[in-house]
């Protein structure tokens, strides 16, 4: 099963590599997230007095895993909706549908073909950015920071992958119902804004100098919302696709 | 033994009824035409039978596999072309990966694919395009990577759905010759959707007739070329007036209908051996040079013609 998955996830990846717009958002994708992270650490240091950085740091690492998170969940909304909804877009889906594949290595496929370059976007973009301001600045001559605090760790390590896997079951889900890629890429990257609330939602208790407690409480509300997404979409996804609903659509 | 069986075929889409109750039996090693107008219901037959569409009701068999029961199984044996297929293969990969790919979804020995895809590419004169991206090459190569894509992993049953639409004739004439010379080395059983009835006349040993979904007419070629147009229609070439030919054999009761051509004119006559003799002879009496005066083969159009405007019934 996962051989041919694996066949199917090369090829989705390759042809969705030919267009440039997946290129360029592909290449913005693996830049974007750690180029942020940087400068913002880098122009914070830099600018604040450093008696004030402790205060500073408890605002700006919440910002850290959802930046990063965002950028990598990208790379899978924009190849899964061209591996499925493109794909008939384009008239190749029908010939693939005529093989022996079975929906489930049909899917896992589809599947893979987003997600891996996703997680492996992820997790290089972690250790570019934490690498990246850890030696910046100390070249700068102030005392190494680091980017991340386990709470970030525990987002980058559980809602990120599951968000990867959630966006394709909503994929799935929508592929039977939009015609045109772009419709089906804007659908999803939607839901991606889930990630803005371990961003923002810290920041409510900013006078009282944002608690650990208060990143945990988000960050785990965010998991929650994510794993919700997750179940469900895979759930109905699973029980939605129809090779039939995806033919007869014109 | 029948390698496809029909059995209440039935789909719905909407309150459009594309295929309705229908049932064939195409035998195995035939080169089986589906003839009809646009819209009879062909694709959706060929979609119905390769797993792509859930029937409404009824269901078929390819070989001993039900379409309902095992997909996966129908269509590992099953080679599909399908409609408008030039526009099915992925147009940024090569001619060659493009068979790559497809080999091995359809589980072709890895070790085979290079021989086989130098073989088919080959055979299709495609061999030195191999690394063209299919998207620029013509219509009608694309056309034929696809009909690779659909052998590559030799197929027992060929769903072709219009093989030669968008190719020239000199490409079509090679497709015909490929169907024939696969179907007399492998023996597999196709079943070729069609309204080009010169071409199926000439692949297809059997034939369906079918609109609106239902099968109007089946049986072999030949017979139902020759039984079932039952007035006989003649070629009479002449010199000179054509009209003036035309009228004179159109003032004769026992001539049904005429038609006339550049340098002929075709009329279908009642009874020829008691006829045929006076239309001439009327014809010569009034200063018509006739060059030549033979039988009409009775053409698949004909019957084409008969049996879908008439609306004969099975
Ligand atoms: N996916 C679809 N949705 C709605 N109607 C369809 C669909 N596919 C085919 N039809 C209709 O079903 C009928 C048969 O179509 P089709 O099988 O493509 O005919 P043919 O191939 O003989 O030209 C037509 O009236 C067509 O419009
Ligand atoms: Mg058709």
């Amino acid at each position: 099963m996962m051989r041919k998955s694996l066949i199917v996830a090369k090829t989705d990846f390759k042809n969705a590599l030919d267009l440039r717009f997946v290129k360029m958002g592909l290449i913005m994708s693996v830049a974007f997230g750690p180029v942020m992270v940087i400068l913002m650490f880098v122009s914070l240091t830099a600018l604040i007095p450093p008696s004030e950085m402790a205060f500073a740091m408890l605002f700006l690492r919440p910002m850290v895993p959802s930046i990063i998170g965002i950028f990598a969940i990208i790379p899978t909304t924009m190849i899964s909706a061209n591996a499925l909804v493109g794909e008939r877009e384009q008239n190749t889906l029908e010939p693939l549908l005529c093989t022996p594949l079975t929906d489930r290595e049909l899917l896992l496929g589809k599947t893979l073909a987003g997600a891996i370059p996703s997680l492996i976007i992820l997790v290089a973009s972690t250790i570019i950015s934490v690498v990246g301001v850890a030696v910046l600045t100390v070249v700068m001559g102030f005392p190494m920071v680091i980017a991340l605090d386990l709470p970030g760790v525990f987002l980058l390590a559980t809602s990120v992958p599951l968000m990867i896997f959630a966006v394709v079951a909503v994929m799935i889900i929508i592929s039977g119902r939009v015609t045109r890629v772009y419709e089906a890429y804007q659908m999803t990257s939607i839901i991606i804004l889930i990630f803005i609330i371990p961003m923002i939602m810290p920041l409510l208790g900013i006078e009282t100098g944002v608690p650990n407690e208060a990143v945990w409480f988000s960050n785990i509300t965010t998991l929650i919302i994510v794993a919700m997404v997750f179940v469900i979409g895979w759930a109905l996804a699973l029980k939605l696709f129809n090779r039939d609903k995806l033919v007869s659509m014109v | 033994m029948n390698e496809i069986t029909i059995f209440g075929l039935t789909k719905n889409f909407g309150e459009l009824v594309a295929v309705d109750h229908m049932d064939l039996n195409i035998p195995g090693g035939t080169i089986f035409g589906l003839l009809g107008p646009n819209g009879a219901g062909k694709s959706t037959t060929t979609r119905l039978l390769s797993t792509l569409l859930q029937p409404t009701d009824g269901t078929a068999r390819v070989s001993e596999f039900d379409i309902i029961q095992e997909p996966v199984r129908v269509r590992e044996i099953t080679g599909v072309l399908p409609e408008e297929s030039n526009r099915t293969v992925y147009p940024g990969m090569t001619a060659y990966e493009n068979l790559e790919y497809f080999a091995r979804l359809y589980d072709v020995p890895e070790e085979e694919i290079p021989a086989r895809i130098e073989e088919l590419l080959t055979f299709m004169d495609l061999w030195d395009r191999k690394d063209d991206k299919a998207g620029e090459l013509s219509t009608g190569n694309r056309q034929r990577v696809a009909l690779c894509r659909a052998i590559l992993h030799r197929p027992t049953v060929l769903l072709l759905d219009e093989p030669t639409s968008s190719l020239d004739p000199l490409a079509a004439k090679r497709v015909r010759e490929l169907i024939l010379e696969l179907s007399k080395k492998y023996k597999q059983t196709f079943l070729i959707n069609s309204h080009n009835l010169p071409e199926v006349q000439r692949v297809c040993n059997r034939i369906a007739i079918i609109d609106e979904g239902k099968v109007l007419l089946q049986g072999k070629t030949q017979e139902l070329r020759s039984q079932l147009l039952s007035k006989q229609k003649f070629r009479i070439r002449i010199v000179g007036d054509i009209e003036k030919a035309s009228s004179i054999a159109k003032s004769m009761n026992f001539v049904e209908a005429v038609k006339e051509e550049v340098d002929s004119i075709l009329v279908t006559i009642e009874d020829p051996t008691e006829n045929n003799s006076s239309l001439m002879q009327n014809m010569l009496s009034q200063g018509i040079k006739i060059v030549e005066f033979a039988e009409e083969e009775a053409t698949l159009e004909d019957l084409y013609l008969e049996v879908v405007k008439g609306g004969i019934q099975k």
